[in-house]
């Protein structure tokens, strides 16, 4: 709280003000912007905690009725221009963390060198273009509804990359396609001492294409990922002979290719706004192979814009019959049915879920915006959705409804 | 001169045209490449010579009409758009002047710097890119 009230106050003395010297060449001009959320979430189902990130360890449900947690963040941001073509930007955001404090971190910190007017190379931390408003999913500002759907943006836990990117725009007409591609690893806490995801030697290109009302984007991410390893847990199953070897390899997930794809669009002429997206990812692990979808639109009336958003998720697999225990000696049988209870008890956690949205967003002052929204979220059978710290009692294949409110700033 | 300005009352808005210094060479720009120009997304001009965008202030009725003229977005929508822009590093918004004469000023000095202001503003010191 007291973080916001310094950057608050920050931000009425230096707002998004540039300082050069009179000659303008040996100053760095330097920009000062930031942007935050304050935002509250009440869900109606007590047995589980929602949660907007995949880094999140709690949200509202179980652990708080209403949660200020999972929606509310500030961040602070430093662009700085040495030359016409070198610049720097360092952004630093602080937000509900994987040991559930907000110490800041780091987001993006990256060195610019424009060769071009079209060509632009980046070195450093940046958040990965993956799906359609990856890079700016944080700026709640930026975008009509509470924040990105669920279903979509929980598909990779990936999102930023320490490496290098290169950016080529090419205009056509009135055809500007700007293509990029990236290369980098990432180091990323899990929750609730969950370990350390690793994403290595990830690589990635991103077309987008913008010409008149229409954006278009279209991109593949290929990662070498390591979740956490359950290795006790599967060198458990390696135990069990051939049939427990294979259980082991097909499910654990460490070094794992995994493969995304995302193609989204949005068409807005001003007075409204449809936008539509398709993500698929695979890996093969426990996490297996997952398709989401969103779509959604709005109408602009003075400063309102009511809006509709439906989302969904499937992935496979959400169970699997596990070790054959008619083929075991008797005193293995026991074991071997805990085992596989705990394997389903994982794969139920591939979220298979759709929600439905409907809020308004109103622009009431200069730099703010309030919104409040109303999702009514529906559990595939089999699935705990993108629920977390599920609790006994939970359903799963049930529904959820949750209302949200925010606030989302910028400066 | 100074009685035209004094007569044209500041909420009243003619039409708001873009302007380059008398001493550019560009005298047309599709609606496109003007866009283009504002929106961070071209930095040269047609011909390739250097193109500098300049901005009224946040608040003038100038900068709101032209936006809603040139990209159809209201002041929230544009602040929205460069929000995007500035937090992902690929850019920053034009300068901006704190008034028409500034922009005046500012335009007539620089050949390769554009702008927009109120049609009844106009003098010889700046020309308009149709």
């Amino acid at each position: 709280m007291s973080l916001f009230v310094a950057a608050l106050w920050h931000s009425a003395d230096v707002n998004a003000e540039a300082s050069t010297s009179p000659d303008g060449s040996d100053v760095p001009m330097l920009l000062f912007s930031g942007f935050g959320t304050l935002g509250a979430v009440h869900s109606s189902n007590d047995r589980a905690d929602f949660t907007r990130s995949f880094f999140q360890p709690n949200g509202a449900g179980y652990t708080h009725s209403w949660s200020t947690d999972v929606d509310s963040l500030i961040a602070g941001q430093v662009a700085a221009t040495f030359t016409p073509q070198l610049s720097a930007v360092v952004q630093v955001i602080s937000e509900q963390s994987y040991n559930n404090t907000y110490t800041p971190q780091v987001e993006w910190a990256n060195i610019k060198y424009q060769f071009t007017p079209d060509l632009s190379v980046r070195v450093g931390r940046t958040l990965l273009p993956t799906f359609f408003l990856s890079d700016t999913q944080n700026i709640g500002y930026t975008y009509a509804w509470v924040r990105p759907p669920a279903e979509v943006y929980r598909l990779l836990p990936v999102d930023t990359s320490d490496g290098l990117d290169v950016s080529y725009r090419l205009h056509v007409g009135d055809l500007a396609n700007t293509i990029q591609a990236n290369y980098g690893h990432k180091s990323t806490q899990l929750t609730n001492n969950g370990g350390t995801a690793e994403a290595r030697g990830s690589w990635g290109v991103s077309d987008t294409g913008e010409y008149g009302a229409l954006t278009t984007r279209i991109t593949y991410q290929y990662t070498n990922l390591t979740l956490p390893p359950l290795d006790s847990f599967f060198n458990a199953f390696r135990q069990f002979g051939a049939q427990g070897v294979a259980i082991a390899d097909r499910y654990n997930s460490e070094h794992k290719p995994n493969r995304f794809f995302d193609i989204g669009a949005s068409y807005d002429p001003g007075d409204w706004f449809v936008t539509a997206e398709w993500a698929y990812n695979q890996n093969n692990s426990f996490v297996g192979q997952s398709t989401a979808w969103d779509v959604g639109g709005g109408y602009r009336i003075a400063k309102f814009t009511p809006y509709l958003l439906f989302a969904g998720a499937k992935a496979r697999p959400l169970s699997d019959p596990g070790l054959n225990v008619s083929s075991l000696p008797p005193f293995l049988i026991g074991p071997a049915i805990g085992l596989n209870a705990a394997l389903n008890s994982i794969l139920s956690t591939n979220p298979v879920q759709s929600t439905d949205s409907i809020g308004a967003r109103w622009d009431f002052a200069k730099h703010f915006d309030c919104k409040l929204q109303l999702d009514h979220i529906r559990l595939g059978a089999g699935s705990s959705g993108t629920f977390v710290n599920i609790q006994p009692g939970f359903r799963l294949g049930g529904t959820v409804d949750l209302f949200s409110a925010v606030v989302d700033f910028v400066w | 001169m100074g009685l035209a300005m004094v007569l044209a009352s500041p909420t009243a808005i003619g039409d708001v045209v873009a302007v380059v210094s008398a001493k550019s060479g560009i005298t047309t720009l599709t609606k496109t490449q003007l866009a283009d120009i504002f929106l961070g997304k071209a930095s040269r001009f047609p011909d390739g010579t250097q193109a500098v965008p300049v901005d009224q202030a946040e608040d003038a009725p100038a900068r709101a009409e032209f936006y809603l003229k040139l990209a159809g977005r209201s002041a929230p929508q544009m602040k929205a758009y460069w929000s995007k822009i500035i937090f992902t590093g690929r850019g920053q918004p034009p300068q901006e002047v704190r008034s028409s004469a500034e922009l005046k000023k500012r335009i007539a000095q620089d050949p390769a710097a554009i702008g927009y202001i109120d049609e009844s503003l106009l003098d010889d010191t700046v020309r308009v890119v149709r």
